[in-house]
C-alpha cells in the first residue's frame, strides 16, 4: 500500500514538475544568443490523440478544439440474439479537448456507464525529431474520473472523494517511418473507493501501433495489460490467486483520417472507455467471445 | 387546345429547372490577391525532393483530395457542394502560378478554401504538397 501511494505521488509530482520545468526551459532557450540549428519535429506518430480508448502522443496545435464521440456496443457472445452486441446495452463517451499550447491539451468528458465524468490533461515532454537526435516522443497523461452513481454505491460512510479515480501514464512513441508507428505506455490507476475484494491500485502497461496501408487508412492495434503485482496488493497471494482475473483490453481495427476527422472502426474486449475503468474492471476475454464492436469519431476545429 | 396546354407546361417546367440549375452552378473564383511576401517566397525543399511523392502525396490525399479530386481536376466528392469552382490543377493556368502564389492559395486560403496552416504545420511538408500539385500537370 505504501509503495503504491509512493508511486501515485511520484507520478503526480513528475507531471507537475515536467510542466513547470518545461516552461522554464522554453524561457531559458529564448535568452541564449547563439542561434541553434533548428531541429524539425517528426510528423506525428498517430493521426489522432485518441486510439481506441487510449491516448497517443499526438497533440493538436494550440487553439484547436477537438470533439470526441466514443461508442462501444455490447459483447458479441450472445450471437445473433442481440445482433452480435449491437442491440445490447452500449457505452458512450462524449468528450471535448482543447489545446492550450502546442504541447498541452486539456479535456472534459462524460461517459454513460457509472455516469463517469472525466478531466484529462496531456503534456508533451519531448518531441521526436526528423534527424533522430531525439528518437521518441514522450507525453504525460492524466485522467481524473468522477463517478456520478448514487451515493449508496460508495458504502455507509459516503464522502465525495470516494467517487474519484485517477489514471496516470507516461507514453513513449516512435514514428519509425511513414507507415509504421509504435507506442508503449506504463500506467498507474488508483480508485479512492473500490470493492473490498479488489486493490485500490493497479499498475499496467499499454501498447499501441499502426500500419498505414493508404494515405488515409491504417490498421491499428492496441492493448492494455493490467499487472497483478503482489508487492502493492492489499490481499494475500492465495486470495489473489483464487480471485477472478482482470483481463487485458485488446483492440484491433481500422483508422481512416482526414484533415479534420479520425474514424476508428474496431473490435475490442473492454467496454469501460475510460482507461482506469478498462484496466481496473475488464473481465471480458478477447479470445473467449468477450469482444465487442467499437466506433470512435473525432472532429477538429482550429481557431 | 389540350396539346397546347401540355406543350406550354413542358416548356414552363423546362425553363424553371434550367433557371434553378443555372443559379446553382458553380462560379469561378475571383482573381487571387497574393501579398508580395508570399509571391516571392522560396521553397525550403528542392524540386525532385524524395518527400514530394511520399509526404506531399500523402498530405494532398489526406487534406485536399476530398474537394480537389485525386488528380486535381476539381472532382472530389465534396466539390459539388461548394459555391466556387475548385479549379483544375492540371491546367496551364494553374501551373503558371509561382510556387509562392500556390503556397499562399493552398495554406492561407480564403472564403471556401480553408486555412491549412494548422493542419500541415511543417514548412517543408507544405512545400512538398505544392510540388506534388506540380506533378498533376497534364
Amino acid at each position: 500500500m505504501r509503495i503504491a501511494e509512493l508511486i501515485r505521488k511520484s507520478t503526480t509530482s513528475l507531471l507537475t514538475a515536467a510542466i513547470v520545468f518545461g516552461s522554464v526551459t522554453v524561457f531559458a532557450q529564448d535568452e541564449t544568443n547563439e542561434a541553434p540549428v533548428k531541429e524539425r519535429p517528426a510528423r506525428a506518430a498517430f493521426e489522432s490523440g485518441l486510439l481506441f480508448d487510449a491516448a497517443t502522443t499526438t497533440l493538436q496545435p494550440s487553439k484547436t478544439l477537438e470533439m470526441i464521440i466514443q461508442h462501444r456496443f455490447g459483447t458479441m457472445d450472445n450471437g445473433v440474439t442481440d445482433l452480435f452486441g449491437i442491440w445490447a446495452p452500449s457505452n458512450i463517451r462524449l468528450g471535448l479537448n482543447y489545446s492550450i499550447l502546442d504541447n498541452l491539451t486539456v479535456g472534459l468528458g462524460t461517459t454513460k456507464f457509472n455516469k463517469m465524468q472525466d478531466i484529462q490533461i496531456k503534456y508533451n515532454v519531448l518531441q521526436q525529431t526528423r534527424s533522430n537526435k531525439i528518437p521518441v516522443t514522450i507525453s504525460l497523461y492524466e485522467v481524473i474520473g468522477i463517478d456520478g452513481s448514487a451515493d449508496d454505491k460508495f458504502g455507509i460512510e459516503y464522502k465525495f472523494s470516494h467517487r474519484m479515480s485517477y489514471f496516470s501514464q507516461i507514453i513513449v512513441s516512435r514514428r519509425f517511418n511513414d507507415m509504421f508507428s509504435l507506442q508503449i505506455a506504463p500506467g498507474f490507476t488508483h480508485y479512492n473507493s473500490i470493492d473490498s475484494t479488489m486493490d485500490h491500485e493497479r499498475i499496467s502497461i499499454s501498447f499501441a501501433g499502426r500500419i498505414k496501408f493508404s494515405p488515409q487508412s491504417s490498421v491499428i492495434i492496441g492493448g492494455d495489460f493490467p499487472l497483478q503485482i503482489q508487492a502493492i496488493s492489499e490481499h494475500t497471494k492465495e486470495f489473489n490467486d483464487n480471485a477472478e482475473k482482470i483481463k487485458p483490453n485488446l483492440s484491433i481495427g481500422v483508422e481512416v483520417a482526414t484533415s479534420t476527422h479520425a474514424f476508428h472502426m474496431y473490435i475490442a474486449s473492454a467496454q469501460g472507455i475510460l482507461p482506469q475503468e478498462d484496466i481496473m474492471f475488464n473481465k471480458n476475454d478477447f479470445f473467449k467471445s468477450g469482444i465487442l464492436i467499437g466506433l470512435n469519431i473525432t472532429r477538429l476545429w482550429n481557431f | 387546345m389540350k396539346n397546347s396546354v401540355k406543350l406550354i407546361s413542358i416548356f414552363g417546367a423546362a425553363f424553371f429547372f434550367l433557371s434553378i440549375s443555372l443559379s446553382m452552378a458553380q462560379k469561378p473564383g475571383a482573381a487571387w490577391v497574393v501579398p508580395a511576401k508570399y509571391k516571392s517566397m522560396k521553397s525550403t525543399i528542392k524540386a525532385g525532393d524524395a518527400s514530394i511523392n511520399s509526404t506531399g502525396k500523402e498530405l494532398y490525399n489526406k487534406n485536399c483530395k476530398s474537394c480537389h479530386g485525386s488528380k486535381g481536376l476539381g472532382d472530389g466528392p465534396k466539390a459539388a457542394s461548394l459555391k466556387t469552382s475548385t479549379g483544375d490543377f492540371s491546367s496551364a493556368k494553374f501551373q503558371a502560378y509561382s510556387d509562392g502564389e500556390l503556397y499562399y492559395m493552398s495554406f492561407v486560403g480564403r472564403d471556401e478554401m480553408p486555412n491549412f496552416e494548422k493542419k500541415i504545420t511543417d514548412e517543408s511538408d507544405r512545400w512538398a504538397v505544392v510540388y506534388y500539385m506540380r506533378t498533376l500537370k497534364k
